[in-house]
């Protein structure tokens, strides 16, 4: 799923403190399973936000409202008998939650309390590692099913850059090389013809919104 | 240390929540046939081996179709119960299909809705990866 993280307070207090009231909404989806921006974290920014307001003799007002999703109009929808009380609003979901946010409720202005950081897996409670960038052309079956746009730093194709080192990745030597891993896995099932063949690269440039309509 | 008390269940909210789209909820309860038509619409219910626990029509009876029955005086207990209901058996996907129109996800939602303005959530936290 989705992980986010919540930004800097400093940075949220900077984007909101000439406004009065402000509502701050949770996202019941993604961003509360990763413990980013569900009800538990709205409450807390919200009493963290005002404790600053407070401190520093500032108008604004923080109110928490967690919906169920931001990315679907029907949970949207429940927040249209109170927005307008607010003179601006923090989603706590990713950013397009945020984004959908901001297109259905065109007059309020709409700001990011959290940063968007991954899709990911679960290690643990709390431990996230991104797996996917959604490049729209998934080539895991061919390697090994290691993903070698996020998991390379270099998002390599065809094979390693020539810098790994020990086994690990010369842009970060804590990451363990990409390609290596490709390799062991592929080596272990007898598949290393997978990779044998030149793949083209992603051509990343002038790249437009995709609109994903599910054929059956 | 003193441990504190959860907050008593504040049923004047909920009936507030409740009223405000009461006509929505009556209608829907009132006119589910118990068809089960929407039980296969239900991933959910086909992955748990169809177990009827995981019928849309079940889930928002058991939920807010208790909150509504009860006028909104349901204890802590019940409302934990509810809790359970909408939030582990149901993932609002919306991709359930009632032939009658009446519209699952939005109740079920109402449901947490009302959980949430109690503070009776869903703990992400709960439960580590074994
Ligand atoms: S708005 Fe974003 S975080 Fe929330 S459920 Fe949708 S995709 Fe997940
Ligand atoms: S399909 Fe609609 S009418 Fe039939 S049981 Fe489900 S909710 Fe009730
Ligand atoms: S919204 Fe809930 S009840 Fe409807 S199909 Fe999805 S999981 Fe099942």
């Amino acid at each position: 799923m989705i992980k986010v993280t919540q930004k800097d307070l400093k940075e949220i207090v900077e984007t909101v403190q000439d406004y009065a009231q402000i509502l701050i909404v949770g996202c019941g989806g993604c961003a509360s399973v990763c413990l980013g921006g569900g009800q538990k974290e709205v409450d807390r920014l919200c009493a963290e936000l005002n404790l600053v307001f407070k401190a520093e003799r500032k108008p604004g007002r923080a109110t928490g409202y967690t919906i169920e999703r931001q990315c679907n109009p029907v949970f949207i929808d429940e927040l249209k008998q109170i927005i307008d009380k607010y003179d601006c609003a923090l989603s706590m979901a990713c950013g397009a939650g945020c984004q959908y946010m901001a297109e259905l409720y065109p007059g309020v202005p709409m700001f990011p309390a959290v940063d968007t950081v991954a899709i990911g897996i679960d290690r643990d409670i709390g431990v996230y590692e991104e797996r996917c960038r959604a490049c729209g052309e998934c080539v895991v079956g061919y390697t090994g099913g290691v993903c070698p746009v996020t998991r390379c730093a270099k998002g390599l194709f065809n094979g390693p850059c020539g810098g790994t080192s020990g086994s690990m990745c010369e842009v970060n030597p804590n990451i363990p090389c990409a390609w290596v891993e490709i390799y062991n896995r592929l080596k272990d099932q007898n598949r290393l013809d997978n990779i044998k063949k030149i793949r083209p690269t992603v051509k990343w440039q002038n790249q437009t919104q995709r609109t994903l309509i599910q054929k059956r | 240390m003193t441990i504190q008390n959860p907050p008593e269940i504040d049923s004047r909210k909920i009936r507030e929540i409740l009223w405000e789209r009461k006509k929505e909820v009556v209608v829907s309860l009132k006119s589910c046939a118990h068809c089960a038509l929407c039980a296969d619409s239900c991933f959910l219910y086909r992955c748990r081996k169809n177990d009827p626990k995981y019928m849309p029509s079940h889930k928002v009876i058991n939920s807010i179709g208790t909150i509504y029955k009860k006028k909104g005086k349901v204890t802590r207990a019940e409302l934990e119960e509810i809790r359970d209901i909408v939030w582990k058996r149901c993932v609002l996907c919306t991709r359930c299909y009632c032939p009658l129109g009446i519209d699952i996800p939005s109740l079920i939602s109402l449901a947490r809705q009302i959980c949430r303005s109690q503070g009776v959530v869903h703990d992400f936290e709960e439960g580590k990866i074994e």
